[in-house]
């Protein structure tokens, strides 16, 4: 766990009971620490990612991906054959009930349900072929999350950060704020046969409210003076007994893990106090506003974690974007709650300079159907829906990909989630084919035996 | 038509090779979309998947998926398929073509694929999958050869363990020697962990500390061996392997409610020192072994539930993947548990490293195939289970199969008189089937007035009508909605109450005939009575469906005409199963002439003349149908001998026919219904069974199931079992498999098991990959040891209790600890075993550990403590569920949730339990620090802890003395002493309170020390 540096150090600073020599032979046993930073493998665009997640499934056709064919078939039978498997029946051809309209310099095509972000879209590159394997929440999540929707495998939060490491070791390096509970769950950021390590470290869930989502175990009812004093006690007799055994490096990394926790205990809520943010910020982000306060929350949260090294965090709207009916309301509502945080948190990237090394990723486990669902409704779709991508390494103010004209199928340089993991893994400097992990009888990898870089998105 | 003739057309000039419009469209789009798009993969220079679209030759002939192209039937065409990218198999990949492209490709092969200048090609049958010869190097690689029993090396002294002296000589070779006995009490804190996951007691580290008889560690490792705690320990790490789970985990995590059964199967085993072979055949095949008593069946049923705890995606759209994953899991799992070889690995293709084969794979899928494992494969899957025999249970349930067979006889009996009073009835009354036709052309010429008096009553047009709002009923119990099926009307649907009722006072504006209208929804007809005054006017009113239960399936029905005079009367609906959505009722008048045809009702006329209701309704409705020509004679007749005619039997005609009966009849049916509902909840587990049908599955190209290879017959892998295998002829071939899985001639199975108790023991196996033997896998540090262990194993009656003795009464295992610069840098991996491993306690020890010190465990065993029920979901979207982990048991007993680990295992390296683990990872992380600092177990534990040392008579020091005596089994130095009592001196004691928090300070310090979390 620890490295030679880490040992030597220790050493160095009144920690060295043990002869040097020792030290060296016992930190050869266990060489390194699997979290300390690591090399890409070759120069990185983007240190880090912050995944904003509409869980649930966000339309398409009513978000980003204009069909104005849909419009003027609307009520009609949609005139080519629908998929084999499909997760429920729809009916004929559902016009979006919303106008779009071409917004900044890209000219990229906006919906009135996203007014904040329409004002940013030039740092925006869109993504509107996305297709995915998976028409039901739990696999579309899996799959999204972790390349397959068949087995447990490790998230991608946990390949990134066993590709990476971690630049700040009194923070978990992979967090996610308020995830779900359901559809995967724990496996959508576990680290499954990665060590445990790189598992994502929950901020609370999707039941608890974003203020009150905190690190595991990170606080309990022992005052802090007392604690310290607890340690203190602790790590005397801890070094006594090392010194009695003879150098183990467990031994010497518990004594250690027990001080980084204790930092951790100020440091993880000093990221999430958020009282210290200015006005002006905490009114962009919308926290003074009960509409916008949860996700504008979980936004600055995100911000501050990217800012303070974490390597992967992801935010998550759970599980409102499924509306399989009552549609003009509940994406009208959806939007409203995400569209203001999400397009602040690009701006405050943005001037503080973070913008162009940290990836943003938008998007859901997949869109809905062009097709009805009862009056004002949409089923799951996995055949086609956009995903948008800003900051670090990507070609912004562009679009990549189209659908067919009703927005059914995507139609050309289709993107699947094992592309985008391979586009992500890219420009944070790591080949997504020699990213592997061994175990089972084989190397795996994020993106199995899949996966292209998309080209066509980076700058 | 046209287009039909001229697809004939195309095929008769096609079959005599003459041009035809076929080839313009062929040279127009066709040729030129395979030349663009194709066979830049699939030509001269690339064979993509074998594949060749170039000619038609090559496109019929196909490639691994079989024939891309059959020649008229694009259905079935592979091309078609994959051009219209709505399956798994997508060309061109990263682009669907255009709608055109793909509708001219489509045309061209309905047309029968014409392909001008193609010479004349037969469709070539599906290649036979290449035979795969293994090199001698992999015939040779050693975890295929027979376990040979090795001849114990030099001249070992009288007594010396075997163990010992294959040890030596790796010692020996590297001029390394063994580390001195580690000191007793250290001695039996490591046995005790190792054998029941549990400290020893202060007072069982004193008595072996005082024990100096010969024998007192072999007494130690019988009385811990005989312990209950052992099946717990060393079941847990079986279940490990097991990938065992009390939650679904995946996509829809449903409670395992009767996995607990396998668990306690599982411990039990261990207890009992089950042979091994058994224990492995049990669980691969226990449903299908014979003999035995009730107990031992029920479990060996049990123990199939290794098949059956598995991760699975239950909401997968497709059942043929969900099918085969679940194969695959259950393959994967058994392979690497048993055999420790990745079986997994073949699905796709062979095996990369090791020789097994994709044929291999399918021919041992085949048998999972034709194996139960699944209730259901529609979205949300059920996983099998199986009643399993209790004692109890079984008298239960007898005495519920003598209630149920005398109310099914009931039920029967009156069944039959109602029949044969009512096809008596029918008799006579098919011979006034004349009379019946009349009156029913009267009523349906009279439906004119039943005819909407007004298109739409809501507009309120007429003059004098009533309009009221369904949800405004005056009496009743239907549920009032306004939004989802009511949503911007407000309709009255079903509250659960039934009958549904709704009874509304209203006041008639006028003396006049009205007609009675309704708006409703149905998505099926729910007929419902109208009585208006007290009287029902009309028994099936509301009876349409109208397409839908939603807003946009209401619609206005006409469904009496009733004279009213001026005033308050009452209209009354009731149904005696759930409504119609109700949104509207109307009240309309009716003009004199409307009024005036406006005849005497069904129930009038059949009063009148003695006829059944139920036919006079059933002949005015065949009426309708017959304008103004009523049926001859011979017609008649047919239509009432017809059996789905007016004369078909229905509940109403019986009730009609003779009330008494039909209600007889009704409640034996019902109480039938109680009866099969009270059936005893019989334990069940989670189990398979073998299909009616067995069948072979065809491999599965690139594991797809849409891309089917060759059929593969049920064997086991080449590699192990050879070529020559007795052909699996009846049952699925599990029990074969299970036979020679378990046999003592498998090479794997004895050696994977015995490396996997000397890892319980050592830290690290003989195979430090001891879920694979195969070529990625380590090579074993002591082949000669591992196979005198896997031989002693066999010969021993497959006892794993013998291997523990053989194990621990070696001096390697009472080795000390101690760190040796020298030795150290020759074998820092400490392969030759020069001294023994340090190790962490896992989660469980920890755990356990940390509430026995406290004096809280609660050591019952078996049961389950999940309260969420069977197959309903542990926890949901933002709701972490009812699965408590607060109990004091042991660890093992506490649920498996996946996808929802209990945060004190999660932290401390608790193996994902959707995969099978024979060794866990050992990370050091803060979470594990703030598990002790924080955590509701530490606080739990520490608080008990506190409490009962404050107890302790004496000074702080005899306390402190307590404490560490508690902890470590030890006295405390006087430095230590010190140390502590300083400790407590500067925090404040002032109070009570402050006195208990200043204590569970320490003791918080105690159970995080490095000395409590460590064995030596």
């Amino acid at each position: 766990m620890f490295s030679r540096r880490d040992m030597l150090q220790s050493a160095a600073t009144g920690f060295g009971l043990l002869a040097l020599a020792d030290l060296l032979a016992a930190a050869e046993a266990k060489p390194t620490d699997p979290l300390a930073p690591k090399k890409p493998h070759f120069p990185a665009k983007a240190k880090r990612v912050i995944f904003l997640f509409m869980h649930g499934g966000p339309s398409h056709v009513d978000t980003f991906d204009h069909k104005p064919k849909l419009t003027e078939d609307d009520g009609k039978p949609l005139p080519f054959p629908k998929p084999r498997v499909v997760s429920g029946e729809t009916g004929n051809l559902l016009a979006s009930p919303w106008k779009f309209k071409r917004h900044g310099q890209s000219g990229a095509t906006v919906s009135e349900l996203f007014p904040h972000l329409s004002t940013v879209v030039d740092d925006l590159c869109f993504i509107k072929s996305m297709h995915g394997s998976n028409s039901r929440h739990g696999g579309a999540l899996l799959e999204l999350h972790t390349g397959s929707d068949t087995f447990v495998r490790p998230s991608m939060g946990s390949w990134v950060t066993y590709g990476l490491g971690t630049e700040n070791r009194d923070l978990p390096g992979f967090v996610t704020i308020c995830p779900s509970l359901s559809h995967g769950g724990v496996n959508n950021y576990s680290s499954a046969f990665l060590p445990a390590v790189y598992q994502g470290t929950p901020l609370g869930n999707a039941g608890i409210s974003s203020d009150k989502a905190t690190v595991p175990f990170i606080a309990g009812t022992t005052p802090r003076t007392q604690q310290r004093r607890e340690l203190d006690l602790l790590g005397e007799m801890d070094r006594e007994r090392l010194t009695h055994l003879g150098p183990d490096p467990a031994l010497e990394g518990r004594i250690q893990s027990f001080e980084m926790a204790f930092r951790m205990q100020s440091a993880a809520p000093e990221v999430q106090d958020l009282s210290k943010e200015t006005e002006e910020t905490k009114t962009l982000y919308g926290l003074n506003d009960p509409v916008t306060a949860g996700f504008g929350r979980q936004c600055l949260m995100a911000r501050r974690f990217a800012e303070a090294g974490v390597r992967f965090v992801q935010c998550s709207h759970s599980y409102h974007w499924d509306q399989h009916g009552d549609l003009r309301k509940g994406h009208g509502r959806n939007a409203l709650a995400v569209d203001k945080p999400i397009t602040a948190l690009l701006t405050d990237l943005k001037r503080r300079g973070l913008l162009k090394d940290t990836l943003v990723v938008w998007g859901g486990e997949f869109g809905r159907t062009p097709t009805a669902q009862g009056k004002d409704g949409r089923d799951h779709h996995p055949h086609a829906f956009t995903y948008w991508l800003a900051g670090g390494g990507v070609r912004a103010g562009t679009t990549y990909g189209t659908t067919d004209e009703y927005g059914f199928y995507a139609a050309t340089d289709k993107v699947h989630f094992h592309d985008l993991h391979a586009t992500m893994l890219h420009l944070l400097g790591l080949d997504h084919t020699k990213l592997t992990y061994r175990h089972a009888g084989r190397d795996f990898r994020l993106t199995d035996v899949h996966g292209e870089v998309v080209k066509g998105v980076l700058a | 038509m046209q287009r039909f003739l001229s697809a004939v057309c195309l095929l008769a000039f096609a079959a005599e090779g003459r041009a035809a419009p076929a080839d313009e469209q062929f040279e127009k789009v066709v040729r030129p979309l395979l030349l663009n798009k194709c066979v830049s993969c699939h030509g001269e220079t690339k064979q993509k998947g074998d594949l060749r679209l170039d000619s038609l030759e090559a496109i019929l002939k196909g490639g691994e998926s079989g024939p891309a192209l059959v020649p008229g039937k694009p259905e079935q065409s592979l091309i078609v398929t994959a051009v219209r990218h709505n399956e798994a198999l997508k060309m061109p990949p990263k682009e669907k073509l255009p709608a055109a492209e793909i509708a001219a490709l489509v045309a061209w092969v309905k047309a029968g694929a014409v392909w001008p200048d193609a010479k004349p090609v037969v469709p070539a049958p599906a290649k036979p999958a290449a035979v795969r010869t293994f090199t001698a190097e992999e015939k040779a690689f050693w975890a295929f050869q027979p376990v040979q029993r090795p001849k114990v090396p030099g001249v070992p002294g009288k007594g010396a363990n075997p163990i010992d002296a294959f040890l030596a000589e790796g010692l020996k070779a590297k001029g390394l020697a063994q580390a001195p006995a580690a000191d007793k009490r250290a001695l039996v804190r490591r046995l005790t962990f190792d054998l029941t996951g549990l400290p020893p007691t202060a007072a069982e580290v004193e008595a072996f500390e005082k024990d100096t008889a010969p024998d007192a560690w072999d007494k130690l490792v019988d009385r811990l061996l005989a312990s209950p705690a052992y099946g717990e320990k060393w079941g847990r790490r079986w279940l490990d392997v097991a990938r065992y789970a009390d939650s679904n985990g995946m996509d829809e995590n449903l409670a395992h409610g009767n996995a607990w059964r396998y668990r306690d199967y599982v411990v039990r085993s261990f207890n009992a020192d089950k042979p091994f072979d058994q224990f492995v055949r049990e669980q691969i095949a226990g449903d299908l072994l014979p003999g035995g008593t009730p107990q031992e069946r029920a479990d060996r049923l049990t123990a199939t539930g290794f098949l059956v705890i598995g991760p699975k995606m239950l909401a997968e759209d497709d059942p043929m993947k969900m099918r085969m994953d679940i194969i695959d899991e259950q393959l994967d799992t058994l392979g690497q548990a048993f055999l420790g070889l990745t079986l997994g690995c073949a699905r796709c293709h062979d095996h990369k490293f090791d020789p097994i084969t994709a044929a291999d794979y399918y021919a041992l899928a085949g048998m999972f195939y034709s194996t139960k494992s699944m209730r259901s494969y529609g979205v949300v899957a059920q996983w099998h289970e199986r009643p399993v025999d209790s004692m109890e249970g079984s008298a239960k349930l007898a005495e519920y199969e003598k209630k149920r067979a005398a109310a099914s006889d009931a039920a029967r009996a009156a069944e039959k008189r109602l029949r044969d009073a009512v096809s008596a009835r029918l008799d006579a009354e098919r011979k006034r089937a004349s009379v019946y036709a009349e009156v029913g052309a009267q009523l349906a010429r009279r439906r004119d007035p039943l005819r909407l008096a007004v298109a739409d009553p809501s507009k309120g047009e007429v003059k004098g009508s009533v309009l009221v709002e369904a949800e405004n009923y005056t009496r009743g119990n239907a549920l009032k909605l306004t939004d989802g099926y009511g949503a911007g009307i407000g309709v009255i649907i079903n509250s659960g109450k039934l009958p549904n009722v709704a009874e509304y006072d209203i006041e008639v504006p006028a003396d006049g005939t009205y007609q009675i209208a309704l708006r409703y929804a149905a998505q099926t007809a729910r007929p419902t009575a109208l009585s208006v005054g007290g009287k029902v006017v009309r028994s099936d009113a509301a009876g349409e469906a109208t397409g839908s239960w939603n807003p946009d399936g209401q619609k206005w029905f006409a469904e009496a005409a009733v004279p009213l005079k001026k005033g308050k009367t009452t209209v009354r609906l009731e149904c005696a199963g759930p409504f119609p959505h109700f949104d509207k009722l109307a009240l309309l008048p009716l003009s004199k002439e409307q009024s005036a045809a406006v005849g005497p009702t069904a129930e009038e006329v059949a009063k009148e003349k003695n006829l059944l209701l139920p036919l006079v309704r059933a002949f005015a409705k065949a009426a309708e149908k017959w304008k103004d020509k009523p049926p001859t004679a011979d017609e008649l007749a047919k239509l009432a001998a017809d059996a789905n005619g007016p004369f078909k039997r229905t509940p109403e005609l019986d009730a009609a026919v003779d009330a008494t009966l039909a209600t007889d009849a009704k409640k034996a049916k019902d109480e039938l219904a109680a009866v099969e509902k009270s059936k005893p909840a019989v334990d069940e587990a989670m189990a398979v069974e073998d299909d009616a049908k067995p069948q072979n599955v065809r491999v599965h190209l690139r594991g797809n199931h849409l891309t089917l290879g060759v059929e593969v017959p049920r064997r086991f892998p080449v590699i192990v079992a050879g070529e020559k295998q007795a052909p699996i002829t009846k049952g699925s071939g599990r029990l074969e498999l299970a036979e020679w899985v378990a046999s003592k001639d498998n090479p794997l199975t004895a050696r994977v098991m015995a490396n996997r108790v000397w890892l319980g023991h050592f830290g690290t196996g003989l195979v430090r990959t001891p879920d694979n033997f195969g070529r990625l896998g380590e090579r074993p540090t002591h082949p000669e040891l591992l196979d005198y262990l896997a031989s002693e194993l066999v010969a021993s009656g497959w006892s794993v209790k013998h291997l523990h003795r053989l194990i621990v009464k070696s001096a390697a295992y009472r080795m000390g600890t101690a760190y040796d610069a020298d030795k150290f840098r020759t074998d820092p991996e400490n392969r030759t075993y020069w001294r023994f491993n340090r190790r962490r306690l896992d989660a469980e020890e920890l755990r356990d550990g940390m509430l026995a010190v406290s004096g809280i465990l609660d050591r019952t065993p078996g049961g389950t403590l999940l309260p969420t029920k069977n197959r309903a979901y542990v926890n949901s979207t933002g709701g972490r569920g009812a699965v408590d982990f607060s109990s004091p048991r042991r660890s093992i007993y506490l649920p498996v949730i996946r996808s929802g680990l209990f945060d004190a295992f999660q932290a401390n390296d608790f193996p994902d339990p959707s995969t099978p683990a024979g060794m866990r990872t050992q990370t050091t992380i803060p979470a594990q620090a703030l598990f002790h600092l924080n955590s509701a177990v530490a606080d739990q534990a520490t608080e008990a802890f506190t409490k009962s040392l404050l107890g302790v008579p004496g000074d702080d020091a005899a306390r402190v003395r307590e404490a560490f005596r508690r902890t470590y089994a030890r006295a405390p130095t006087a430095t230590e002493t010190d140390r502590v009592l300083k400790f407590l001196a500067a925090s404040d004691v002032s109070t009570d309170a402050k006195k208990l928090k200043a204590w569970q300070s320490l003791c918080r310090v105690l159970l995080s020390s490095a000395e409590f979390a460590f064995v030596e």
